[in-house]
């Protein structure tokens, strides 16, 4: 049967005519896919594809990452530097050499009127390795001041915190292969479809090949909550009173494992001490969870030859969000799930190279997992610099949600930020918008000049983005993966990198030190830096990195010496007994007493206000807002609210309404689903002066990250929705 | 031929071992047989000449979805896009979602869909371009937008709004199942993308490794009888009860408990308001299909009212025909209907390719309608030629062929609308309203021209106002029945009527007023005529008839797959084009871009075109070969 003609017609189908595929890893999330960009026989990028043979993906790539070759020519790209002698006025245009040369000047002016650390440096999750390390030698060896850290203070800094506390170091111990031998998992505050599809994919490969409970902790009924076994719909920000009700159920019925504590822990009757508190009649009038279910998930999971936890920003971006892991270390440390396949605390991290700054850039510390705190690191590392090691700070200084504060009062004059977007992503934006405001200096180094900070900059460095540079990132596995160079930077745009040397070169007396040209050349030094560290690289170099499709730390060079190939994956840390990284060899079980200092709803501000992500964006959109096959699905800000509640106060579906809390206010427009209690309303936090003009941030005591989740609003009503669309419009340049 | 990576991942490889014989429909799954003509011919794409080595080649394929498993991450459709280098504006897989419970207990069920490959493509024998080919070759159901006119009717007659109209490009574009992937034995692009496990593809009636069930009915997917789609479901997770959707349109899906199947059923998520929105109802792109609806039914209705009345040797039709005022009369007509026509081409994506109109007389409803209105166009403009110049034999066979055309040309009219993807069309009451309007916008039509141009006779006048009368009775009649079958009928019907009576409530009412007035000054006309009361009729009949067929394009509300909140919500397309959101090219919503009619691409087309293309092309319209 041919039907509808008599004779065949040739069938056109589009030909990109990709000539040549350029390996990548996708710049987007922490998953760390390989991906291979496709460029035609004039070099133009045209097409994107994942790598079949890489062990993350698969194959596979998520919406943004088949889109990903599309920022090239994404529009509000820098080009040239830009500066200006007042916010108020407009930018012109300046060469490098002047831009690298006003930049130092002003440093040094900065910190000799106002002290060394009156000069703060912001960075990101999104640089290359080899260009957080170098960062991280300007700043630690050059600039000299302290207040200098990345915006994974506002995702990632509750999980380093956890790990550093439990097992003496940060680095996540699993891998995505425990998926396929643990028999049990648990998700706390993490949405895999939505925030990390292709770990989806990976443990949904997993369930149809042999079926295990997954558990949900999720105060909202995600997709992942809905593909759950068992969802605990648990109150905002309790998420420790679960834990310590799940131990106790293990403890008091003798469920947990007493070999492994013993050879592997201390402190264990602290926690036995303290959840005695939380018998699960106690626990569930707080977490609204039943007693029953605490004590079946408990046995679940204690009883499983190998449970695992995941978590993300549910358990991170809260005030009791270090505890919060922490608490997850302490199930898996007394079920004995750490370190052992399917057993594992698994932080599922945001940003393609979150790790990658925790563990080269020196923000928090110094180059591999050193800490300012330790003498014998500041020697190592000043003396591998050519570096005064009394030069370094003898205590880690400002997080950046300390730095803002400094701003604010005055002690920081002058801040750099780089590839970071605090106008959309710190808490409370009208008060982010008056701090920065107040800055004597502000350099914004961004691919996009764009970028909302660019309001208050005064000089502007057009950075070139993801695959326009060369570099590796370390993705949530502890896997470093290469990104090789498809596409050239826009205009006179430079590699970060690139940046970071030039800034460098015109400081005085940095000529002493050693600043690369090459990424590889650095990557070389991190090598040396690694050996004998629990983030050994030793082993790994460029070109074996691509060929592997990434590798997995610790490879260290003496196996490759000794020819022992790289495992695909399934490489974890602290598999043997007391191998953890406190001083005494042994993680700690820390007990965790619950204070409820949430800013709960109550008869002025009625609804729980929880935020996320969406598949389709990337945090604040400055990339997918921009492209329209993947902005199209969430082109303008939403708030989910339970149809019950929005028919109570006359709301109806895709209705603009205004959220007000004690920080502000914000229009979005509303979609009715039951997805979300009636006391709850979400509002993804991709917008630009949106959901953060709401959000409190009270800050964690131990990671200093806000707690964008749990925040107390109410709603109104507008009458005049043709001015609220307008409005909303405004807000949204693209 | 598609390059095979030596690293390509196992499942995106096809994997049928075996193919059964007939599908559910009990139609063949081999579509040629070893020994048929069509097979070991190259699909011939991009040029290239060469033959896939699929050993399935010539058996109907299909999509799998299993709905337990879809997440709505959109790399299906991303992958898609990405492969056919489509712009934000156009899909060919979308994923839209229904949802229900309450919480925690709460559902949202995404439905992934593209183009079904249908064992009856509704879309192919709706075409009238005959840009639609079914292909032996794994059933693909193939669209070439070089051949495209941009009508969209395509996109009226697919429940499960497969082909894709472009605003833009004026051209419609869709899924072409990845024929090229086929025919190097690997799934389609969307398939290979999936992230849930949820999309697979194979030999229609083939279920894939781990999965268990082959169903034809997940709530929201309509049903399968009108086309016999190439897809099957899993779904083996409860729904719950009741299933809406997130779109602004007024349906949900309920289950039948009985049969464990779910109907679609009115959901009024508006409330009750009564609106206006004169604007959204008269200015969309419906209103060239309103303007020449309604020309074209008069100008036949009045040719046929003359010819034949003048035939039948009604006294009123008589006088008319045999006085000087007939020739101006069919000028009016024509000019009347060269308008209508007019308005029609020029909304077109590619006006200039008007032609190809005819070329689908063997399916298309649209191209025999427009044959019969072309012809009856080109008779009334002889007729009104040749009488004026008193060539009378030539005007009498401009008249029989008018006579005959007309009515041909209306009938595949109304055909052309009994779409069953549309039930507020598919009723009687389109040919009713079709007949009323021939009647009485006709009548009314020659009524207003005497009355400009010469003295009223109270005679004619009298029988015109009869015509009028009966065309409004026959329109009312309709009207009631259909008023009661859309409020009985299935759940798309019932949001019509709920549309009907919300969102354009005062039009709508207004023009059942007008009705009234325009049926009461019909009669007095039949009684005692006046200037006066004719006025009265014209303008309540107007008033009337241009609401009406205006409602009757803004209220279809088709039997089609649901939408998400944002992505192919149509409340949500208008409001981005209302607010000027869709000034931002990646909204994913686009505004209408004005029609040219593009000379020098008819002129390029006649010149490239052989004398034996042409005759070839000629043939084919008449002679047919295959089934």
């Amino acid at each position: 049967m041919l039907f509808g003609r008599d004779k065949k017609n040739a069938i056109k189908m589009v030909d990109k005519k990709n000539e040549k595929w350029t390996y990548a890893t996708c710049g987007y999330c922490s998953v760390g896919c390989s991906i291979e960009i496709g460029t035609d026989a004039e070099g133009k990028v045209v097409g994107s594809r994942g790598v079949g043979g890489a062990d993350v993906n698969r194959g596979k790539l998520c919406v943004k990452g088949i889109f990903e070759h599309e920022l090239f020519s994404s529009s509000g790209r820098g080009d040239k530097p830009l500066i200006r002698q007042s916010i108020h006025e407009g930018y012109s245009e300046i060469t490098w050499d002047e831009a690298a040369s006003t930049m130092v000047g002003e440093i040094r002016r900065i910190q000799e009127t106002h002290g060394r650390d009156s000069f703060a440096v912001v960075s990101t999750g999104q640089l290359l390795t080899e260009e957080f390390y170098t960062l991280g030698k300007l700043t630690r060896g050059v600039i000299g001041t302290n207040n200098y850290d990345g915006n994974t203070t506002l995702c990632m800094a509750s999980a380093v915190s956890g790990y550093k506390r439990s097992f003496g170091s940060d680095g996540p111990p699993g891998c995505y292969e425990d998926f396929e031998h643990t028999e049990c998992l648990m998700a706390w505050g993490s949405n895999l479809p939505e925030q990390h599809p292709i770990i989806y994919w990976r443990l949904q490969e997993a369930r149809e090949q042999r079926d295990f409970p997954l558990i949900v902790v999720d105060p909202r009924v995600t997709m992942l909550a809905q593909k759950a076994d068992i969802h605990l719909a648990i109150t905002p920000g309790t998420d420790v009173v679960l834990q310590n009700a799940l131990m106790y159920v293990i403890l008091n019925e003798g469920l947990e494992d007493r070999e492994y504590i013993d050879a592997n822990t201390v402190g264990l009757e602290q926690l036995e001490m303290e959840v005695q508190k939380y018998d699960p009649t106690t626990a569930s009038a707080i977490c609204g969870i039943d007693e029953d279910t605490i004590r079946n998930v408990a046995r679940l999971y204690a009883k499983a030859d190998s449970a695992m936890s995941i978590w993300t920003m549910g358990i991170n971006q809260s005030t009791h969000g270090s505890d919060g892991v922490v608490g997850i270390n302490n199930l898996n440390l007394i079920t004995g799930n750490i370190g052992k396949e399917g057993g594992t605390s698994l932080s599922i991290t945001g940003q393609c190279n979150a790790m990658g700054t925790r563990e080269w850039s020196s923000c928090s510390g110094l180059p591999g997992y050193r800490a300012l705190e330790n003498a014998k690191d500041r020697e190592e590392i000043g003396k591998f610099w050519n570096v005064d090691p009394e030069f370094f700070p003898k205590k880690r200084g400002l997080a950046q949600t300390d730095i803002f504060p400094a701003i604010e009062t005055g002690q920081i004059k002058g801040l750099w930020l780089i590839a970071t977007n605090p106008m959309t992503s710190m808490p409370n934006t009208e008060r982010t918008r008056k701090i920065l405001e107040k800055l004597d200096f502000l350099v914004v180094q961004d691919s996009y000049a764009d970028v909302e900070t660019t309001q208050y900059a005064h000089l502007y460095l057009p950075a070139a983005t993801w695959a326009e540079k060369e570099g590796v990132f370390t993705n949530t596995e502890r896997r470093v993966n290469i990104v090789r160079k498809a596409a050239d930077a826009p205009g006179d745009s430079k590699s970060d990198f690139d940046i970071f040397n030039l800034i460098a070169k015109h400081f005085a007396g940095s000529e002493k030190m050693n600043f690369p040209d090459k990424p590889a050349e650095a990557f070389e030094e991190m090598k040396v830096l690694s050996k004998g560290r629990l983030v050994d690289i030793s082993g790994m170099n460029h070109d074996l990195i691509e060929q592997k499709r990434g590798i997995q730390w610790p490879y260290t060079e003496e196996q490759a010496v000794n020819g022992e190939e790289p495992p695909k994956g399934g490489k974890r840390l602290y598999t043997e007994n007391g191998t953890f990284r406190h001083a005494d060899g042994m993680a700690k079980l820390i007990p965790l007493p619950f204070i409820d200092n949430n800013e709960v709803p109550d008869e002025k501000y009625p609804f729980w206000l929880n935020t996320g992500r969406l598949v389709e964006h990337f945090h604040t959109r400055t990339k997918t807002g921009k492209l329209g096959n993947t902005n199209k699905y969430s082109p303008i800000p939403f708030m989910e609210i339970n149809p019950d509640a929005a028919r109570e106060m006359g709301i109806t579906q895709g209705e603009y309404v205004r959220c007000v809390s004690r920080r502000g206010d914000a229009v979005v427009m509303a979609m009715l689903t039951q997805r979300v209690p009636r006391n709850m309303v979400f509002i993804p936090f991709h917008f630009f002066d949106c959901v953060n003009r709401l959000t409190l941030g009270l800050l964690d005591p131990h990671s200093r990250q806000p707690a964008y989740k749990q925040s107390a609003i109410r709603i109104e009503v507008l009458a005049n929705q043709q001015e609220a669309a307008q409005l909303s419009k405004e807000m949204r340049n693209f | 031929m598609f390059n095979v990576r030596s690293d390509e991942p196992k499942y995106a490889f096809l994997w049928d071992k075996e193919t059964k014989e007939t599908n559910r429909y009990g139609k063949p799954i081999d579509l040629a047989k070893e020994g048929d003509e069509l097979h070991g011919v190259s699909l011939n794409i991009n040029g290239d000449c060469s033959i896939g080595d699929n050993p399935n080649r010539y058996k109907q394929h299909g999509f799998y979805f299993n709905a337990d498993n879809c997440i709505g991450c959109h790399a299906c459709e991303a992958a898609c896009s990405e492969k056919n280098d489509n712009p934000a504006h156009i899909a060919f897989r979308s994923v839209g979602f229904v949802e229900g419970g309450s919480y925690p207990a709460y559902q949202r069920l995404n439905i992934s869909m593209a183009c079904n490959h249908c064992d009856d493509p509704v879309c192919l024998k709706g075409c009238p371009t005959r840009a639609y080919t079914k292909y032996v070759e794994y059933g693909a159901v193939l669209q070439d937008p070089d051949i495209c006119f941009g009508c969209g009717y395509c996109t009226w007659v697919c429940p499960y709004n497969a082909p894709q109209l472009d605003p833009v490009k004026g051209q419609v574009s869709k899924c072409n199942m990845c024929v090229d992937r086929l025919e190097v034995g690997l799934k389609p692009a969307c398939v290979s993308a999936c992230l849930g496990n949820a999309l697979d593809f194979g030999v229609i009636e083939n279920v894939p490794e781990n999965r268990e069930q082959s169903k034809t009915e997940i709530p929201g997917f309509p049903r399968t009888d009108i086309t016999n789609p190439n897809i099957r479901f899993q779904q083996t997770r409860q729904n719950k009860r009741d299933m809406t959707r997130t779109d602004s349109m007024p349906l949900k899906y309920h289950k039948d408990e009985k049969v464990g199947l779910y109907k679609s059923a009115l959901d009024p998520k508006k409330g009750q308001k009564k609106e206006w929105n004169w604007a959204k109802l008269l200015l969309s792109h419906e209103s060239s299909h309103v303007a020449f609806t309604l020309v074209t039914q008069a100008a036949v209705g009045g040719f046929l009212l003359l010819v034949l009345g003048n035939l039948f040797g009604i006294n009123a039709f008589k006088t008319i025909s045999s006085s000087t005022n007939l020739t101006p009369l069919l000028v009016v007509f024509s000019v009347i209907m060269s308008f209508g026509l007019y308005k029609l081409n020029m909304h077109l994506g590619k006006p200039h390719r008007f032609y190809r109109g005819f070329y689908n007389l063997r399916h298309s409803p649209v191209s025999r309608e427009i044959a019969g209105v072309s012809l009856f166009f080109a008779s009334l403009l002889g007729f009104t030629f040749f009488h004026s110049m008193d060539f009378n034999f030539l005007a009498n066979v401009c008249a029989v062929l008018g006579v005959m055309s007309g009515p041909i040309g209306l009938y595949y009219m109304y055909k052309l609308y009994r779409i069953k993807a549309r039930p507020y069309w598919d009723h009687w009451q389109t040919a009713t309203s079709l007949i009323g309007t021939c009647l009485s916008f006709s009548a009314l039509i020659i009524a207003l021209f005497l009355l400009v141009v010469a003295e009223p006779s109270v005679t004619v006048f009298k029988t015109l106002a009869t015509v009028v009368l009966a065309g409004l009775v026959i329109d009312t009649v309709g009207h009631l029945f259909h008023a009661r079958y859309l409020q009985t009928g299935e759940g798309e019907a019932q949001a019509s009527w709920y549309e009907q009576t919300t969102t354009f409530a005062w039009p709508f009412y207004i023009s059942q007023g007008l009705l009234v007035v325009a049926i009461i000054a019909a009669f007095l006309n039949i009684l005692d005529p006046s200037v006066f009361t004719w006025v009265v009729l014209l303008l309540a009949y107007l008033g009337s008839a241009v609401i009406k067929r205006s409602l009757f394009f803004a209220l279809v509300i088709p039997t089609t797959m649901p939408g998400a909140f944002f992505w192919k919500n149509q409340g949500f397309q208008e409001h981005a084009k209302e607010t000027g959101l869709a000034k931002m090219p990646q909204v994913g919503v686009e505004y209408e871009a004005h029609r040219v009619f593009n000379v020098s691409e008819l002129i390029k087309t006649i010149k490239e075109t052989s004398l034996k293309d042409a005759q070839t092309q000629l043939k084919s319209i008449f002679i047919w070969k295959n089934t």
